[in-house]
């Protein structure tokens, strides 16, 4: 087996929402095979585990859901980015970018010591 | 906001489930459609393409069951689960949640009724706009013989008001009382004097009308009176127009400026409000209480510092006069509360101790059960579930218990409150109108079955799920005992330990109150009425007109008939008053003890015949005593015994007067035996009696108590009573009239509502005590049933099985009675200022409720030890 990351709760729900953004509207299998892609295969998310995380989103009214038809003829559920879900992955992104610069700064001179 | 609306959404989605349910499935499935069709789009085998999209998926169960927790509340729904279930186990054994209910309830309801009462008259404020800002200014005794209620002296009251900063306003009030003529029958009030500022103090204002004037306090302006609201229903049918009209009050008129609001009635319940003029008078010295608003942003403790500093710049008193007193800054309620405290948080703590002999109880229920759930949990927890949510299983069954408990306690107290005012004296219990089952109280009352609920099923769900699972399947059927045992043990005997407590508290008020009760108060008041008067000075301004008053009130009285004898006296025995003086001795050689003073009642002739006080020597007081004939008077034998000791005092002349003119001297022409004057608790006062006929101060005359003995019922001659006196003054209302031995009782209220309470809580407990040493040994008989078959197949009589219970009870209960004991002697001490002659060790008491408590205990034994002496050797050997 490939070493691959595992996901956790907030940053799935980041990339729930960044994946929206780029694709439109999409479905739970759409959104799940699309991450997989981005991170180029580095990460492994047990599928399931995406439905709660969508329903979550919808709860926080960051996303919305309806019924449609897939490219293949088949019902599906498909999840779109609200407003308030617009808002959310700009304020989200910005905060994992200043995140991940802190972290970096800390992270790098120590690889230099070592 | 999200949050919140997250939260909304989750609530929402614990309804319509199976709608819910039904769109997931499909989302799962034509997800796994889609997945297994790309998987064969690579060309996997179908079976391999469906395999790797459910184990990409991680399971639709999972994913299903993850899911649901997220779109409802886990919590929320475990809880209604939980509460199902317990409401099912509760259902199926209707005898044990009768019991447990049923036990909790008395606890509960106890509570409750106590705390109604402690809450309405401790808690709740004063009915006042910003209550929390009124204060009592005081500067009283503390300690000695004199303590008194907060106030303050009418100079230090000026002199006060003259130098604070902190205060916005100050008045100084008073109660009395008042004949109103004038507005139907003459009727006696409740009246309050108080300072033309009182009514601003206290913020509330005359719903009719006005309130008092700043120069209202002035002679010649003062005739003024405010109504309360009932009096103004009562009396004058509501109607405004009464405003300007004129009122009598003790004779004098008074022009009705206002109307209270409804429910005012501070202080005292009074009934109507006149202006105070406090102005100082070099002979009399009057202390009042005195109330101010403090202003805003003033602490309590910033007032109580200028108060302490002005006292000793301005309160410029004799050294010794100072000694003992105290400045104190305190809140207004302290003025009614003051007196009740002390017994409410006895009883509150009383009914404490019941509610945790209940919760003993109850806990020892659960734990009996518990052992009969072993397989139960054992299984539950075989099918997945932890501990912790077993626990939160058994615990929610306990609160539910304990909350049915809570609200039959609340009806239990909802008819148990009133009982409890009716028990109490009346008048002693301060703002009895402020009691009532509010929202704190029904919080209060939550609040506690809650930690009930969790107090008694702790110990009994850690206990249950404690086992390990392979450890009590393999004991499945069988059941686990030592453990439980212990624990057990230790409950019963915690409460034997606490009802020992309360029954000790109980069984020294009941010694004390039946030690009060016996006390001789010198007379005998068996077929004694009395009928007391007030005559106002501005009817009868003249002693000889007061006295022609008492006269022929005497001559009427003696005349009904059944009328044995009728006699009066200024202050009556067991009245609260007295009147107590110095005198001089006609004698040099034998000078009056330093520092002894007597009582000074004024009798009629037949007083002590009528009042049964037993005369030793000399001759009664007769018609002809009277202001032209010689001075006489009676002595107690306490006063003859004390200056002429083997002596006979009759024919000894005193005087009353510090310089004594010689027609100032009296002669001792008899004497009586000592009565209790202050209260049977009191010693018995030495007294000196003068004929009334012989004495000219109005303030002697003008308060009289008639009475009357009588050959049956001193009650029936009460209408007879009544119409002597309208046919005397047909305007002179009674101030009261009450058999003298009801009036005794009167006296004894108190201590016998503070006895009965208490023994009404120790009973309680020790039933609620037997009941659970009873549970205890029918579960442990129960339990050994095989093992007592044993023993009586080789050889134990029936008697040996009877001793062995009855040993195990008396082991338990003097276990508990010695651990109740040392607790009780640190406890009961509370009890000592109720106690009259009762040390609160006193070692009959305690060995006597020891004694009941072991009575109870063996009662309680009695069933399981006849059932352990029945048992059949062979019916048990074959039990398991």
């Amino acid at each position: 087996m490939e070493e691959k990351a595992d996901v956790w709760q907030g940053t799935l729900a980041l990339m729930v929402l960044k994946t929206l953004e780029t694709m439109g509207p999409l479905h739970g299998y759409g959104i799940a095979r699309r991450i997989e892609q981005t991170s180029g295969d580095l990460l492994s998310i047990n599928y399931g585990t995406l439905y709660p995380a969508l329903l979550k989103l919808e709860q926080e009214g960051y996303i919305a859901s309806e019924w449609g038809t897939s490219d293949n003829n088949r019902k599906a559920k498909y999840y779109r980015l609200t407003r308030a879900g617009r808002k959310q992955v700009e304020k989200e992104a910005r905060e994992w970018e200043q995140t991940t610069a802190i972290l970096a700064r800390f992270l790098s001179p120590k690889e230099e010591s070592s | 906001m999200r949050g919140l609306r997250a939260w909304f959404l989750r609530l929402v989605g614990l309804f319509n489930k199976e709608r819910r349910d039904r769109e997931l499935a499909q989302e799962i499935e034509s997800h796994l459609q889609m997945h297994i069709e790309d998987n064969l789009r690579t060309g996997m085998p179908p079976a391999e393409a469906r395999r790797e999209a459910l184990i990409k998926l991680g399971g639709i169960e999972q994913t299903k069951e993850s899911y649901r927790d997220r779109r409802g509340l886990p919590v929320l729904e475990h809880l209604i689960q939980d509460l199902r279930y317990a409401l099912r186990m509760l259902r199926k054994n209707p005898g044990f949640t009768a019991v447990a209910v049923g036990t909790l309830a008395l606890g509960i309801g106890a509570n409750t009724a106590v705390f109604t009462v402690v809450n309405g008259v401790l808690l709740r404020p004063m009915p006042f706009p910003q209550p929390d800002r009124l204060f009592l200014v005081s500067f009283t005794p503390q300690h000695g013989p004199f303590e008194t209620n907060p106030s303050l002296a009418d100079s230090h009251y000026l002199e006060f008001r003259r130098a604070d900063g902190l205060f916005e306003r100050l008045a100084s009030f008073t109660g009395s009382g008042a004949n109103l003529t004038g507005a139907g029958d003459p009727v006696r009030i409740r009246t309050a004097n108080v300072t033309p500022d009182f009514f601003p103090v206290l913020r509330v204002n005359p719903a009719i009308g006005r309130g008092f004037l700043a120069e209202e306090d002035q002679p010649g302006r003062d005739h003024v009176v405010v109504l309360s609201d009932e009096l103004w229903r009562d009396r004058f049918g509501a109607d405004s127009r009464v405003l300007g009209k004129e009122i009598k009050l003790d004779g004098a008129g008074h022009s009705v400026i206002g109307i209270m609001p409804p429910g005012f009635g501070f202080p005292y319940d009074a009934q109507a409000w006149t202006p105070l003029a406090v102005r100082i008078d070099s002979h009399n010295s009057f202390s009042r209480p005195v109330v101010g608003r403090l202003k805003p942003g003033v602490s309590r403790q910033e007032a109580q510092e200028e108060l302490e500093t002005l006292a000793h710049q301005l309160f410029l008193t004799p050294a010794e006069d100072r000694n003992g007193l105290v400045a104190q800054i305190l809140p207004l309620k302290e003025l009614l509360v003051g007196n009740i405290r002390g017994s409410l948080v006895i009883f509150a703590g009383a009914v404490g101790f019941v509610l945790l002999i209940a919760c003993a109880n109850v806990a020892n229920l659960l734990l009996a059960r518990a052992s009969g759930r072993q397989l139960e949990m054992a299984v539950r927890a075989a099918l997945g579930a932890g501990r912790w949510r077993l626990i939160r299983q058994l615990l929610t069954e306990s609160a539910l218990v304990a909350l049915a408990g809570g609200a039959s306690g609340v009806l239990l107290a909802v008819w148990g409150v009133p009982a409890l005012i009716a028990l109490a004296p009346a008048g002693k219990i301060a703002r009895i109108e402020m009691i009532r089952i509010d929202g704190w109280v029904l919080a209060f009352t939550f609040g506690i079955s809650l930690i009930t609920g969790i107090v008694f099923g702790l110990a009994p769900a850690f206990q249950a799920t404690r086992s390990g699972l392979r450890e009590s399947l393999g004991q499945a059927g069988r059941t686990l005992t030592g453990r439980h045992e212990a624990l057990r043990c230790a409950l019963v005997l915690s409460e034997i330990a606490l009802a020992l407590v309360l029954l000790a508290g109980a069984g020294l008020m009941l010694k004390s109150f039946l030690r009060l009760r016996a006390v001789d108060p010198g007379f005998h008041p068996e077929n004694v009425m009395t009928m007391t008067i007030d005559l106002p000075d501005s009817v009868y301004n003249t002693p000889a007109q007061m006295r022609v008053f008492h006269e022929r009130t005497l001559s009427r009285l003696s005349g009904l008939p059944g009328v044995i004898a009728a006699g009066a006296v200024n202050w009556r025995p067991l009245g609260g008053a007295l009147i107590v003086g110095t005198f001089r001795i006609h004698e040099d050689g034998n000078p009056r003890p330093p520092g002894f003073m007597v009582d000074k009642p004024c009798v009629s002739p037949g007083y002590f015949r009528a009042f049964g006080i037993r005369f030793l020597r000399g001759r009664d007081f007769s018609e002809r005593d009277n202001a032209t004939a010689p001075r006489v008077v009676i002595v107690t034998q306490s006063v003859a015994e004390r200056l002429w000791p083997g002596t006979d005092p009759i024919g000894k002349q005193i005087s009353m007067e510090d310089h004594p003119k010689p027609g100032d001297w009296l002669t001792i022409i008899g004497v009586v035996d000592d009565i209790k004057q202050q209260g049977l608790a009191k010693k018995s006062d030495p007294a000196i009696y003068r004929p009334y006929l012989q004495v000219s101060q109005p303030f002697f005359l003008s308060h009289m108590t008639f009475a009357v003995r009588t050959a049956s019922d001193p009650l029936s001659v009460a209408p007879a009573m009544r119409g002597v006196l309208r046919e005397v003054d047909k305007d002179q209302p009674l101030q009261s009239i009450d058999s003298m031995q009801d009036l005794i009782a009167a006296t004894t209220a108190e201590p016998r509502f503070q006895t009965r309470l208490l023994g009404v809580f120790a009973i309680l407990a020790v039933a609620l005590a037997a009941v659970g040493i009873y549970g205890v040994l029918a579960y442990s008989v129960a339990q050994r049933t095989h093992e007592i078959g044993i023993r009586m197949a080789l050889g134990a009589q029936a008697a040996d099985v009877l001793w062995m219970v009855f040993g195990r009870t008396l082991a338990l209960v003097c276990a508990g009675i010695a651990i109740g004991a040392a607790g009780a002697l640190g406890l009961t001490r509370v009890l000592s200022k109720f106690l009259f002659e009762v040390k609160p060790s006193d070692p009959a008491t305690f060995a006597a409720v020891a004694l009941l408590l072991v009575f109870a205990a063996l009662a309680a034994g009695l069933i399981p030890a006849r059932r352990a002496a029945q048992v059949d050797p062979m019916v048990a050997l074959r039990y398991e």
